[in-house]
C-alpha cells in the first residue's frame, strides 16, 4: 500500500447520474480514506444506492471523476473495477441461489483473476479452487457449517451474511456494502456489526446504513445525503448533533422524503 | 396505372392486416411480458374456422363475426388454464409454452382439414374490380382497408376510452400498483389475451379470401408479426399500426424489386432496431 | 463425488451408444439419435447451463450441412479436413451470431436470435450458387478414412457409418463433460443463475456468453456435417425453423440438467416419432403436448423424471428393507436444473 501517493484510497469528484430529466445524483464529492469505515446515510430516494452503482461501476456516471488509488476509473466497467480491488454487496440480496455457498464464495474469490474463468479444461480443484480464501469468508461471516448448503436454502440473515461474504471473497481494498443489515433480527445485526468493525484492518469499508446504531458505534467518517446531494459530511458525534441532519433526515424518518 | 402507386396501395392494405395480426401481439407484451409464441397459431385458426363456415354454408360475414369470437374464448381458456402457471417461472418457459401449443395446434389443424390446405372464396358482394377513372383496384382488398381502418379506430378506443382499455395500459406500466388499486389483474390478464387471439383470428379471416387457409401459414405469420411489433415497439397499439404500414409497403414495393430479398429485408430491419432501438419506434423505453 | 457418479454420465452414454446395434435394425435411425443427441447438447450448453435460450441452432447446424457438402462435393478435400472445417463453419456462424445477439438480454436475445435464423434462411433460399437453394446440395459422398489411399475405415452400410458416428459422438461427449465440469463451465452456471452478479464479481458477460456460444455452435455444426453425409444431401429444411426448434424441443424434454439428458431427449423424439409415426403420421401433436407439459409441471424433462422415480424406489427399497428405522432418504439438495451436476 503506497502511503506516498493518494491520501484518500477513494476520490469521487463531481460525480452526478441522471436518468433522463431525474437527476438520482447530482454533484457529490466523496473522499474515503484507506482502512477507515465510511457510513454514507440518507434519507430514501437521497441516492445512496445510485452512487455505489456508478462507485462501482454497475451504471456509468452521468458526469464527474472517480479516482480509486491514483487510477482514474470513471469509465471502467463493474468487472474491470473488481480486479482493481473494489467490491460490493447488494441491497437486494443477490446470490447464485442454484449453488452451493462455497461454491458461491469460490466464483467471488476466483473474480479477480477472470481469465481462468475461459478455462474449459481444468475443473476448479486443488490450487485452482480458492479453498483457503473460501474457508476464510466462511470463518469470517460465520457460516462455516454451511458450505454445502444451497444459497438460496439460507436463512435471510445467513444470506445477508454471505452477500458480505461474497465482497470479502475478492480480498478487495474497497468494500461497498449497501445496508447489510437490512431485514436482519436483532441478533444477526450485532454479529454484523462486529463483522463490519472488523474489516477495517485489512479494507477500506463504505456502508449504506438505516440503522443509526451501528453507523453511529463504528463509522470514521459519515456522509449525509439528500436528494442526490450530500448535505453534511464529519464525524459521527458531530452528524448526530447537525440541525440540518436532524431536521432532513431524522424528522424524515418516516416518509423518508424530502424536507 | 403506375405500378409503384399500385404496389403503394398493395403495401397499405397488406400493412393494415399485418396491423392487425401483431396489434394482439405487442398489446399481451406490453401488459403480460409474455411473448406468445403461439400467436400464429391463433391466425391459422381464424383463417381455418372462417373456411369450415363457409364450407357448412353460412356466409363469409357471418364468420368474420364468430370466429374472432371463438378463437377469442379459446385464447382466453388457454390464458386462463394454462399460461397463469408460468408466469412465475423463468421466461424461457412462457416461451416454451407457447411453442409447444402452436405446434400442437397446427398438428391439430392438419388432422382436421389435411396438410395441403383451402382456399376461401371472396364474399359475393365483394368481387370483382373497383373503377375510378383509371385505378382499378380490387373490390375486396378495398374492403379489407377501410374494415381495419375501421376496426383500428375501435381498438383505440377501447385501450383509450374504456374502464378495461385503462386497466390494460396501467397495467403495461405496473401490474402491482393496478391490483393494489382493486382491479383484479388475472381477469384482465384473460381478456387482453383473448382479446389479442381474437385480432389474430380475425386478420385470418379476412387474410383467407386473399391466400387462403394453409397449415403453415402460422408460423409465416408469427414471424412477420415479431418484426412488425419489434420495429413498431413491443406494448404500442400505435407501434403495431406504423409497423404494419411500414413493413407492408416496404415489402409489397420490394416484391416487384427483389422478391426474395423483400422477406430478407424484414429481418434485417428486426435485427437492426433489436440492436440499435430495441424498445422499437414507439415503444416506450424499459 | 465417487468414481462411479463421476463417470456416470459418459458410462451411461457409452451404455446408449453400446445398446444400440443390439437394440435397433436401422443404422441410419441409430445414427440420426446420436447426431441430434450432439446438436442437443450443443442446444443444452446455452440454454442449461448459460440461460440462454437460443432459435439459432439451425443456423449452425445448416452450416455444417453446407459446408461438408461444398467440401466433399465441389471442393474436394479429404474427408477428416472437410469435417474440421465444418466444425468450424459452424464455430464461427455462432460467433458472429453470438457476439451480436448477446448484445441484448432476455426476451430481446431469444428475438434477436429469431431474426438471424430467419436471415440465414432467405440468404441459404436465394444463394443458389452456394446452396442449391429450395433444392438443397445433393449427391454428397460419404468417404471412408483412407490413408494414402488405401481405405482404412470404410464407410459404407449404415452401421460401418454409425461406428464413425458413435466415435466421435463420444469424444464429443467427454470433451463437453470435461467443459462443463470446469471452471468456465462452472462459471457458465453462475451466469444463468445472476447476470448481474457474476458481472459485479468481475466476470466478463459478454465474452463468456461468447465462448459458450462458439463451443455450441461447433458442435452443432459436427452434428449438421455428419447428417449430411448420412442422408446424402444439404437440404434447406436444415436452416428452418422447424429443425431449431426440434433441437430446442429435444433440449428441454430431455432436461436442461446435465448432457445426457440431452441425449434421452434426442432418443425420445426420433425413436418414438420413429415408431409412431408410421402408426399415426400427426405424432408431433403429442410432442408439443409433452413440451407443454415439460414447461408446466416437469421442468427437469425426462433425466428429471427418471431421478424422482429412482429416489422413489430407492425409498421405497429402503422402506421395505428396515420399516422402523427409515426416513425419506430425498432431498439431497440438488436445485432444480441441477439435475446429476451437484
Amino acid at each position: 500500500m503506497s502511503e506516498m501517493s493518494a491520501t484518500y484510497l477513494l476520490e469521487a469528484t463531481g460525480v452526478a447520474k441522471h436518468y433522463g430529466k431525474f437527476a438520482a445524483v447530482s454533484l457529490v464529492d466523496l473522499k474515503v480514506r484507506p482502512n477507515t469505515v465510511h457510513s454514507v446515510i440518507g434519507p430514501n430516494g437521497a441516492g445512496k444506492t445510485t452512487l455505489f452503482h456508478v462507485l462501482t461501476g454497475t451504471t456509468a456516471v452521468t458526469s464527474g471523476r472517480i479516482l480509486f488509488d491514483g487510477h482514474d476509473v470513471t469509465r471502467e466497467p463493474d468487472h474491470r473495477r473488481v480486479q482493481r480491488g473494489i467490491a460490493r454487496s447488494f441491497q437486494v440480496t443477490s446470490l447464485f441461489p442454484s449453488l452451493p455457498v462455497r461454491e458461491n464464495l469460490r466464483l467471488a474469490a476466483q473474480g479477480v483473476a477472470p481469465a481462468q474463468a475461459f478455462d474449459g479444461w481444468h475443473e476448479p480443484v486443488g490450487k485452482r479452487s480458492c479453498a483457503e480464501t473460501v474457508a476464510q469468508v466462511l470463518h469470517k461471516v460465520g457460516l462455516e457449517s454451511f458450505g454445502s448448503a444451497l444459497a438460496g436454502n439460507l436463512s435471510h440473515g445467513q444470506q445477508r451474511r454471505l452477500e458480505v461474504g461474497m465482497a470479502l471473497a475478492a480480498h478487495p481494498k474497497l468494500i461497498l456494502l449497501d445496508e447489510p443489515t437490512s431485514g436482519m433480527g436483532i441478533d444477526d445485526i450485532d454479529g454484523m456489526k462486529r463483522l463490519i468493525r472488523s474489516l477495517r484492518d485489512e479494507h477500506t469499508v463504505v456502508f449504506i446504513e438505516h440503522n443509526m446504531d451501528i453507523v453511529m458505534d463504528i463509522s470514521d467518517t459519515v456522509t449525509v445525503m439528500q436528494q442526490g446531494r450530500v448535505l453534511a459530511e464529519g464525524l459521527p458525534h458531530e452528524i448526530r448533533s447537525d440541525d440540518r441532519v436532524r431536521a432532513a433526515y431524522l424528522g424524515n424518518m418516516i416518509t423518508g422524503g424530502k424536507a | 396505372m403506375n405500378i409503384y402507386l399500385l404496389q403503394v396501395i398493395n403495401g397499405i392494405g397488406i400493412g393494415m392486416l399485418y396491423f392487425l395480426l401483431a396489434v394482439g401481439l405487442s398489446i399481451v407484451f406490453g401488459l403480460l411480458r409474455f411473448v406468445n409464441f403461439a400467436h400464429g397459431a391463433f391466425y391459422l385458426l381464424g383463417a381455418y374456422f372462417c373456411y369450415q363456415l363457409t364450407r357448412w354454408g353460412l356466409s363469409f360475414w357471418v364468420a368474420l363475426v364468430l370466429v374472432p369470437l371463438a378463437v377469442g374464448a379459446i385464447g382466453w381458456l388457454t390464458e386462463k388454464l394454462m399460461l397463469r402457471h408460468v408466469y412465475a417461472t423463468a421466461h424461457e418457459y412462457h416461451i416454451l409454452v407457447t411453442v409447444g401449443l402452436a405446434l400442437a395446434v397446427q398438428e391439430l389443424v392438419i388432422l382436421q382439414w389435411g396438410p395441403l390446405g383451402d382456399s376461401v372464396a371472396v364474399p359475393d358482394m365483394l368481387q370483382g374490380v373497383v373503377m375510378w377513372g383509371s385505378f382499378v383496384y380490387p373490390k375486396y382488398r378495398l374492403f379489407v382497408i377501410e374494415f381495419t381502418a375501421v376496426l383500428a379506430v375501435l381498438l383505440w378506443w377501447v385501450l383509450e376510452g374504456t374502464r378495461l382499455g385503462s386497466a390494460v395500459r396501467a397495467g403495461s406500466e405496473s401490474t402491482e400498483m393496478v391490483s393494489l388499486l382493486g382491479v383484479n389483474v388475472f381477469r384482465i390478464f384473460s381478456l387482453t389475451f383473448g382479446l389479442g387471439a381474437a385480432t389474430a383470428a380475425l386478420a385470418g379471416v379476412l387474410a383467407a379470401p386473399i391466400r387462403g387457409a394453409e397449415p403453415f401459414m402460422g408460423i409465416e405469420a408469427l414471424g412477420v408479426a415479431f418484426v412488425i411489433v419489434v420495429v413498431g415497439g413491443m406494448g404500442s397499439f400505435s407501434g403495431a399500426l406504423l409497423g404494419g404500414l411500414l413493413i407492408g409497403i416496404v415489402q409489397s414495393v420490394m416484391s416487384t424489386l427483389w422478391p426474395e430479398g423483400a422477406r430478407l429485408m424484414i429481418y434485417v430491419a428486426m435485427a437492426a432496431v433489436l440492436l440499435l432501438r430495441p424498445h422499437g419506434l414507439l415503444g416506450r423505453k424499459e | 463425488m465417487n468414481a462411479v457418479s463421476k463417470h456416470l454420465h459418459f458410462i451411461l452414454a457409452a451404455g446408449v451408444v453400446a445398446a444400440m446395434p443390439l437394440l435397433m435394425q436401422s443404422g441410419s435411425l441409430a445414427s440420426e439419435v446420436l447426431i441430434f443427441a450432439l446438436a442437443a447438447m450443443g442446444c443444452n450448453l446455452l440454454l442449461g447451463y448459460t440461460g440462454l435460450l437460443s432459435f439459432g441452432q439451425g443456423i449452425f447446424f445448416g452450416l455444417g450441412s453446407y459446408t461438408i457438402a461444398l467440401l466433399l462435393t465441389r471442393w474436394p478435400l479429404p474427408m477428416p479436413l472437410a469435417l474440421a472445417l465444418a466444425i468450424a463453419m459452424g464455430a464461427a456462424g455462432a460467433a458472429v451470431v453470438g457476439w451480436v445477439s448477446i448484445r441484448q438480454k432476455g426476451t430481446y436475445f431469444v428475438m434477436l436470435t429469431l431474426a438471424f435464423a430467419q436471415m440465414f434462411y432467405f440468404i441459404a433460399y436465394t444463394a443458389t450458387g452456394l446452396t442449391g437453394g429450395d433444392n438443397g446440395l445433393l449427391d454428397i459422398p460419404r468417404p471412408g478414412i483412407a490413408v494414402l489411399g488405401r481405405t482404412l475405415w470404410p464407410l459404407v452400410t449404415p452401421w460401418q457409418f454409425y461406428g464413425f458416428v458413435a466415435t466421435l459422438f463420444l469424444v464429443a461427449f467427454w470433451l463437453l463433460l470435461r467443459i462443463t465440469r470446469s471452471t468456465f463451465g462452472r462459471t457458465l452456471l453462475a451466469v444463468r443463475d445472476n447476470e448481474e452478479r457474476a458481472a459485479a464479481i468481475g466476470y466478463d458477460l459478454k465474452l463468456l456468453k461468447l465462448q459458450a456460444f462458439v463451443i455450441s455452435g461447433a458442435v452443432t455444426g459436427l452434428a449438421g456435417a455428419l447428417h449430411a453425409m448420412m442422408t446424402g444431401i444439404a437440404p434447406l429444411a436444415n436452416a428452418e425453423y422447424h429443425t431449431s426448434e426440434m433441437i430446442l424441443v429435444m433440449t428441454v424434454i430431455g432436461g436442461t440438467g446435465n448432457l445426457f439428458a440431452s441425449v434421452l431427449g434426442s432418443a425420445f423424439y426420433l425413436l418414438l416419432g420413429d415408431w409412431l409415426s408410421q402408426l399415426w403420421p400427426r405424432w408431433l401433436l403429442l410432442l408439443g403436448l409433452a413440451l407443454i407439459a415439460v414447461s408446466l409441471w416437469l421442468q427437469r424433462g425426462l433425466w428429471g423424471l427418471g431421478e424422482t422415480l429412482w429416489n422413489l424406489g430407492r425409498d421405497r427399497l429402503g422402506r421395505w428393507r428396515a420399516p422402523v428405522a427409515a426416513a425419506p432418504a430425498g432431498g439431497t439438495g440438488r436445485a432444480p436444473g441441477q439435475g446429476g451436476q451437484a
